[in-house]
Order: C-alpha cells, then structure tokens, then sequence
C-alpha cells in the first residue's frame, strides 16, 4: 500500500505543492499538513519527500523562498508561487484533467 | 570560484535549519497531542524520514551537477589536449604571444596614460608657461618678479608654484656627494598634493629671505644614501657653506619633472636667492606649476593669463622690449607628462589588438583542423547521449583552458619583456616607473583570455547551428561559402608572411646597423680609460674672482692622481667623448685676415676644454704642431688646437697652425697651436664636427670631469683615485665614475633597445605566422583527405602526397614574400635615418631574412604534410562512401 502511495507521490507532487501554494505561501511543514488533510491523508509518506522536489521547483523558478515567522513565532523558510508557477499550474491542471479524463474512458471501455 | 563555494556553504546552512524548523513544528504538534517530549521528537523523525537521505537528494537538485559536469569537461579536455599535445604546444604558444604582447603593451599604456597621476586631483595640476610665439619658443622659464605677479593677479590659478633644478654639493654625510637639487617656493609640494611619509612639508615663510634652509629627500635618494634610515629627520648637512636640516622624505612616486636627490626652498639657493636673480625681470630660471582653483577651467585660466602678460608686458615696458607677441600659456600637467605618447601608445595598442585577431584566427583554423580529425569522438559522443549544448561546452572547456593556459605564459612573457619596455621607454616618458604588472593588468589579461578561449573555441563550431559534428563534417567542403572562407584563410596567411618578411627585414637592418655601429672606430681609445665627474662646488669656486683658484684645484688633484700607482695619464676636460647626456657646448668665432662681412656666417664648431693631457689619455693623436702644456697659463698667450676636419673646412691649402681666431669679434685672439686628429665625439653614429680645444688653464671651467688612463682594472683603480682626491680636498664630490667603454656601451643603449625590441616583435610574428600556415594547411588536408586517399589508391606515393602539401604553402609563402619585399622596401625607406652604414634595400639582410622565413615555413607545412601522406587510402573511403 505505502509503495503505491509513493508511486503516486513521485508523478504528482510538483502539482499538489503548486496547487496548495496557489491558495497562498506556507512552509514545508504546513505544505505536508495541507497535502496530508486535503488529500483524505492518500498522500501519507514520508514528509522529508517534500524538500526534494521544493528545492527543485525553487530552483526552475516555478516557487520562490523566503524566511519568515511562522504562526508559533518559528523561524520558517516559507514559499511562495510564481506567476511561471501559476502557468504551469494551469498547463499541468489541463494535462492532468485531460489524462485523467482518457484513462477513466480507456478503463470504463474495457 | 569562491564565490560558488560561499554560496553552497550558505545554502548548506539554510537547508539545516529548514529541515530543523520542520521537526520542530512536527514535535510541537506531537507535543500537544500529548506525547512525552522524546516520543514527540521520535515521532516527528519517523514522519519525516531519513535526514540524510532527503538532504542528499535536496542537494543534488542545487547546482552540484554543474560542478560535476565542469570537472568532468575539465577533465575529458586535458586529457583530449594531452592526446594532441603537438596541436595543444601549438594553440598555447601562439596564443601566449598575442596575449603576452597584448599584455606588455597594456602594461606601458596603463602606466603612462590611464594610471592616476600620483598627486591629489593631479588632473587639475597645470604647469604655466611664457611664450613667445613670433620666435617660435613655447616654453620659456619665468623670472622670480614675474611669478610675485603672477601669484598676486591670478584669480584663476590657486597656489602658484615655482621650480627649477641645480646640482650641488652635499657635505657631512661620508663622503661629499653631488646631488640634484630641486628648487622650489615653499608651497610646491601643497600645489601638487604630495604629502612627505616621513617628517613634515615645507612651510610658509621657509622661502623667505634669511629662513633657516631645509631639506626634503626623494624617497630614493633616502633608500641610497642613507639606507631608508628615518633618523635622518633633523640631522644638518652642509650645502653651498651653510647648514641644512633634512624635514622630510617623499613617498616613492616619480619625481617629475627631474630625477631630483632632495629639494630645497628658493631662499636656500644662492643662485636663485642672489640680489641680481631676484630683482632681474629677465632672470627667467623657473618654472612654474600651479593648481586651478575650484571653479576654473583650463579655458579660463589661459584666458585670464593671457591678459594677465598683456597687462604685465605694459608695466614694464623695458623688461619686454621687441616681445610684443609675449603670452602666457597654462597646459594640464598629464598632457605635459603624456605629450605625444598617447596616439603612439593607442596606436601600438591597435597593432597588438590586430595580432591577437590574427592569433585567433590562427588557432581557430588549428582547431577547426583538429575538430574534423575529432569527428568520429564527436559522433561517439553523441551517440553515447552527449546533447549540442553539451559539446559545444566540452569545446569551449577546451578552449577555455588553452586559452588560461596561454595567458599565464603569455603574463609571464610580458614580465620577461618588462625590463626591455622600460628601457625602450626610459628616454621618452617621465611615468616609465609605473609601468608594471598591476590588477588592472592582470584583469586585462584575463579578459583577452576569456574573449580567445570563446573566439576560437567557437567559431569554427559555428557554421549552420546544426549538431556539432555534423558542421564540422560540411564545413567548407564543397560549398559555395566553404570555398569563399577557404580563399580568405590563404589571404590571411599570405598576408601574415608579408607582415612577417616586412617586420623581419626591419629587425634584420637595425641588427646590421647595430653591429656596424660597435665596430666603429671613434678616432680614440676607449680602453683603460676612467672618467668621473669633478664639479667644483658652487658656492666656494663661482664668478670671474676664482678664476685662479678653481684653476689650482684642478692642478691639485692632476698633481695627486698622477701619484698612484698605474696610472699613466690624467686630464681634467669639459668633454668626455661619446656620453650622450651632454651635449657639448658649441659656439661661433672668426678667422683673423679673413673678411668679416657676414657675422651672421660665421664658422661655427663644438668648444672643447681640456688639460694638456687630454689627448694623450684618450689616445687621439696630433697631426700637426703641439698639444697644450703647463706653459699655456693665464699670463702667456691665449691658445687653441683645432680637429682635422676644422682645418679642412676652414684652412684649405693653408697651414692652420699659427693662425689666430676669436670668439669676440676680435677683442681677443687664440692662437692655433696644434691640430689634433678627427674623433667621433658626440656619437658613434656622428660624423667628426669641427671641434676646438681650449685649455682648461686659460679658461677655468667650473664643472669638468677627470680622464685617467691606468693600467690597473679600471673600476679597481677607482676607489684609489676617489681617496686621493678626498685627500686633497676632502668637500670635493667625485661622481658618476664610468669607464671610456662603459660611456661608449651606454652611448648606444637606444639602438640595442630599440633593435632588440623589433627583432622580437618580429620573432613573435615568424612564429605567429608558422602557427597560421601550419593551421591553414592541416585543414585543407582534412579536407581533401578523400582526394588523397584516391590519388594513393591510384599510385601516388607518400613522397608524391608531401608534395602536393608543400606546394601548396610554398605558393602561400611566395605570394607572401612578394607582397612583404614591397612593404620592406617601404620600411627601409622610413627606416634609412635611423640606420647606419646599412642601405635600407640591403640585398643580404633581404636574402638572409627570406631564407630564414622560408625555412621556418617549411617546417610549418612538413607536419601537416606528413599527417597527409600518412591516410590510410583505405579507412579514408571508407569512412566517406
């Protein structure tokens, strides 16, 4: 079960982080609660899985970093979306609306 | 380098204390959930996974695979560059040539031109000049009454400065030294913006009549004398008969506008301080420098200064009698100290810049003929998953560290040519000392490596912006373009070897030039023959009442030298034979019973003082009548000998001796004693002047220097003579010792140097050229490397191969030397006032220099040329079909 999870994870990550971001910045920790509440807890794993793929969307420019004051009064690295997030958001929304859509009519088809 | 280091140490830093804050915030929930502090904690790692693992991770999604990316070409492209390490030897010598040039001749304009001036806001810094333009002098001194007016009216000019230079005798200090003194108006150093690294400036009221006399040192002169010791502040040496106290030490900045020893105020020097120099309007000794006050303009202060003359030349009608024209000019002192040097230098530049164009073209044809060889590592490759992008960059690594590799040598070569600039540049600019390597030099150089590395690493990558091996493959084969760039690359190298010949022939007639110049015979022996200079001091010796006592001390010290061991002869004279730095004095008389009716057509010859050994001590023969001797006094009858060349000129036919000339329109009368052979006296290169010999008995110079001919080691008799002449008067300075050969060498410096520097300008452009030809050729052999292969398949023989190569640069070079052999006749042309006794069309040095560019070209086309006839008919179809 944890490995399916996971498989899933790798595909759609970068899309459930920018999609969370889109609502507003937030830290890594609050970005793994987010995904966890939001998702009904599917997307369960390990939350360290997260900083991978946040520095790589930071460093194609998708997110952007910055430190500040997270509501406990912690020092916090919190990101935020670009306006190249946002398209790409909205490219990959279509894309995966459009490849979902395919396979539920492939799967429904047989 | 660092830079990326800093930064991953930042981001190493920032990524902990992400990771930390993340588990913090974990344990605090956990925390709230109830849990006990190290099940909070335990849980909040279990959530989170392997630390390590996700830093790992998180790092590799940084820059780390640029890093590894970049060792990775570095690597693979040292290794490439040592397989061909012919083709590498090649690129980097070439290309440390044209940077290395580049880098020297960068250094000398950075010096001269773009550095600052070593004063404060030294481009505000005038110095004043009075001219008078009807007779053509632009740069007369002013006298002391001029600069008070000047400083009172001038409203333009803020602080006016006055200067000018005299050697004199510095006493207390070891032996008596004679040292170059600059005098100046106690604000000099203000006006400039100099500030003393030790003890204190001149101040107000130190020029003033009566003041206690001062000191300042140049920061040499300190170094030298006194060995940079600072309790020299405060001690007193005796100048001119009074004591002076030493206040200062200049910091080590070029002393400009002469190499003074130290500097004093204008009330110190007797000269400048005497009753007749201070209220003479015309006693014009000085020169002055001044400041513009802040809101002035050079405009401005040439206009205020030219009213300023008008207004002064009104004043004092007298003083300015048949000077209407007299004006006053202000000029920026970096124009002054740059004057003509600026376009010459930017010039040069321009030429160095062409040679580094010529150098990238060069190396790019050398690595355009090596990509082709490399396409099949290419095509490998790129097969192996190596994208465009990816080559591109391996090439431009490769070009990148030839390039580095270049410069660094070609830095260490304009260290090397550093001394010979210098030298070159000595005579003919003041900043000659901050001509150095600096930052701005380095800068520079890693700027022309970085703009080479790209130029040749990727041009020849450039055709089509298709895959790299794919263009390398195309590139000028069978194309219309191909065969236009095939046409320019032999253009360029024909026009490289005509560079080459022109340079060539140029070195190649100075060096003969050179060689005639140190075999030539001056009329007189140099060897075994010491000169020092033996002024005598100023202030004890000066004015028509010494007369006699300047004439015994000379007399004194003949008597004394004479004594020592191995010396055969001794003379005092005006004049040592050859030393270029002065000039010798020259002057016009006339010839008793001659018509007199032109005075303005009078004979003119060089006047020569000398004690009656002179001419034995430089072993210039007499001809004819005597030399002087002891007899010839003040009381007994006036003298003179004249040269050979003089009595051609002037006594044709006649007999010269006994006849009588005078240098006053005939209030007084020399009697022609003897006549002395011809000599080369103002230069090797200088045909004999007519000269007259004066003796020093009836004539007393004050500053003279002493001739000694000693059978000892010259330099070893030195230290002797110095003692005995301390020991006749121990306030007697003895400078500039140098023997007669030593004075000969130095006389020609200026042709070593500059010989030296054009045989290897022209050295550099020979190898440069080689470099180009060997390029050229090794890609038309890529090229054609199918038509040869079927020439061999059909029977042509390796020798046959070689020879198609070598035909092919023999034409280049032919054409080459056609084209240079005109440019040369050109050079020779401009070139034929500088040389000596070699003809500017000289058929040896043409024919020696077209052999030698010969050889060396074949040389250069020999390895391409073996590379051809070394295809393997075979592999060569093959890889074609």
């Amino acid at each position: 079960m944890r490995d399916r999870k996971a498989e899933l994870l790798q595909g759609t990550l970068d899309l459930l982080i920018l999609k969370t971001l889109s609502s507003g910045p937030n830290h890594g920790w609050g970005l793994a609660q987010r995904i966890e509440v939001t998702s009904g807890e599917v997307f369960l794993v390990n939350q360290g899985s997260l900083y991978p793929a946040l520095h790589r969307l930071e460093r194609e420019g998708l997110i952007r970093a910055e430190w500040g004051v997270s509501d406990n009064n912690r020092r916090a690295r919190f990101y935020e979306i670009t306006r190249a997030g946002r398209r790409q958001l909205e490219e990959e929304t279509a894309t995966w609306a459009l490849v979902v859509g395919a396979i539920a009519r492939v799967l429904e088809a047989v | 380098m660092r830079g990326i280091f800093f930064g991953r140490r930042r981001r190493e830093r920032e990524l902990d204390e992400e990771l930390r804050s993340h588990l913090d915030m974990e344990t605090e929930r956990n925390r709230q959930a109830g849990m006990s502090e190290a099940e909070a904690r335990a849980a909040a790692h279990a959530r989170f996974g392997s630390v390590a693992e996700v830093k790992d991770e998180v790092r590799d999604s940084w820059g780390a695979r640029f890093l590894d990316e970049l060792r990775a070409d570095v690597r693979v492209g040292l290794r490439g560059l040592w397989r061909d390490r012919g083709f590498s030897l090649v690129v980097m010598l070439t290309l440390a040539l044209g940077i290395g040039a580049n880098t020297a001749i960068f250094s000398v304009v950075n010096g001269i031109l773009l550095r600052p001036l070593p004063y404060t806001e030294g481009d505000r810094l005038v110095r004043v000049q009075q001219q008078l333009p009807r007779a053509s002098v632009t740069n007369r001194g002013f006298s002391p009454l001029e600069i008070v007016d000047l400083r009172d009216q001038s409203k333009t000019l803020e602080g006016v400065a006055e200067y000018h230079t005299m050697w004199f005798h510095l006493l207390g200090h070891g032996e008596p030294l004679r040292v170059q003194t600059g005098v100046v108006s106690a604000n000099f150093f203000d006006v400039l913006g100099v500030r003393p690294i030790l003890g204190r400036n001149f101040v107000p009221g130190e020029d003033r009549d009566g003041a206690q006399p001062v000191l300042i040192l140049s920061y040499a002169f300190w170094k030298n004398a006194f060995h940079g010791d600072p309790s020299v502040i405060g001690q007193t040496f005796e100048m001119n008969d009074k004591p002076h106290v030493v206040i200062g030490v200049l910091p080590p900045i070029p002393i400009y506008p002469d190499e003074n020893d130290l500097f004093m105020p204008t009330s110190a020097c007797p000269f400048r301080s005497a009753q007749t120099t201070v209220t003479n309007r015309n006693a014009r000794i000085s020169t002055v420098f001044s400041r513009l006050a802040p809101a002035a303009t050079v405009a401005a202060a040439r206009a205020e200064l030219a009213g300023l003359a008008e207004r002064m030349r009104a004043a004092h009608p007298a003083d300015y009698t048949n000077q209407a024209s007299m004006t006053f000019n202000a000029v920026p002192i970096r124009e002054e100290i740059t004057q003509g040097w600026r376009v010459r230098l930017l010039l040069l530049l321009g030429v160095a810049a062409c040679m580094l164009l010529i150098v990238c073209a060069n190396v790019a044809n050398l690595t355009l003929a090596r990509g082709m060889r490399r396409e099949h590592e290419m095509a490998v490759r790129a097969a192996l998953g190596a994208g465009r992008r990816r080559l591109l960059r391996q090439l431009l690594t490769e070009g990148m560290i030839l390039a580095v590799l270049g410069a660094g040598l070609g830095l260490a070569m304009a260290a090397w040519s550093h001394d010979l600039l210098v030298d070159f540049m000595a005579r003919r600019s003041a900043r000659v000392s901050e001509i150095r390597i600096d930052t701005a030099v380095l800068l520079f150089t890693l700027g022309l490596a970085i703009l080479t590395g790209l130029v040749f690493a990727i041009v020849p990558a450039l055709p089509g912006r298709r895959d790299v091996a794919s263009a390398m493959k195309e590139d000028g084969n069978r194309t219309g373009a191909g065969l236009g760039r095939r046409r320019l690359r032999s253009a360029l190298v024909v026009l490289q070897v005509a560079f080459s010949f022109t340079l060539l022939v140029g070195a190649g007639l100075a060096l003969r030039s050179l060689s005639r110049l140190e075999k030539v015979d001056p009329g007189f022996t140099t060897e075994n023959v010491l000169t020092m200079t033996v002024d005598l001091d100023w202030a004890r010796y000066r004015g028509q009442q010494n007369q006699e006592a300047r004439i015994a001390a000379y007399d004194r010290l003949l008597e004394r030298v004479r004594e020592a061991p191995g010396i055969s002869s001794a003379a005092i004279a005006t004049t040592i034979p050859l030393n270029q730095t002065a000039n010798p004095f020259s002057g016009q008389f006339e010839i008793e019973a001659r018509s007199a009716a032109d005075r303005e057509a009078r004979p003119r010859a060089d006047i020569h003082l000398a004690s009656p050994a002179f001419f034995a001590t430089i072993g210039l023969p007499l001809s004819a009548g005597r030399a002087f001797t002891d007899g010839d006094t003040l009381e007994s009858t006036q003298v003179a000998i004249i040269n050979r060349s003089l009595a051609t000129h002037q006594f044709a036919g006649e007999e010269p001796v006994g006849r009588r000339i005078s240098f006053d329109q005939g209030q007084t009368w020399n009697t022609i004693v003897g006549v002395v052979a011809d000599a080369r006296v103002r230069g090797l290169d200088q045909p004999p002047a007519d000269e007259i010999y004066l003796p020093v008995r009836q004539t007393s110079p004050l500053s003279a220097s002493l001739l000694v001919r000693t059978s000892l080691e010259p330099h070893a008799a030195a230290g002797q003579i110095r003692d005995l002449i301390y020991s006749v008067d121990p306030r007697q300075p003895v400078a500039q010792v140098k023997t007669l050969d030593e004075v000969r060498a130095l006389s020609l410096a200026n042709p070593r140097s500059t010989t030296a520097l054009l045989a290897l300008i022209a050295v550099l452009a020979v190898i440069v050229t080689a470099a180009g030809l060997g390029g050229v050729l090794a890609v038309t052999v890529s090229q054609r490397a199918r038509e040869i292969a079927v020439r061999m398949a059909l029977g042509a023989r390796r020798g046959d191969v070689v020879a198609l190569v070598l035909r092919q640069g023999m034409t280049l070079v032919l054409l080459g030397l056609a084209l240079g052999a005109a440019g040369a006749f050109g050079l020779g042309k401009v070139m034929a006032s500088f040389l000596f006794e070699v003809a500017p069309t000289d058929p040896l040095t043409f024919a020696g220099v077209a052999i030698v560019l010969v050889g060396v070209a074949t040389l250069a086309c020999l390895l391409p040329a073996r590379r051809a006839a070394s295809i393997d008919p075979m592999n060569a179809l093959r890889a074609g079909a």
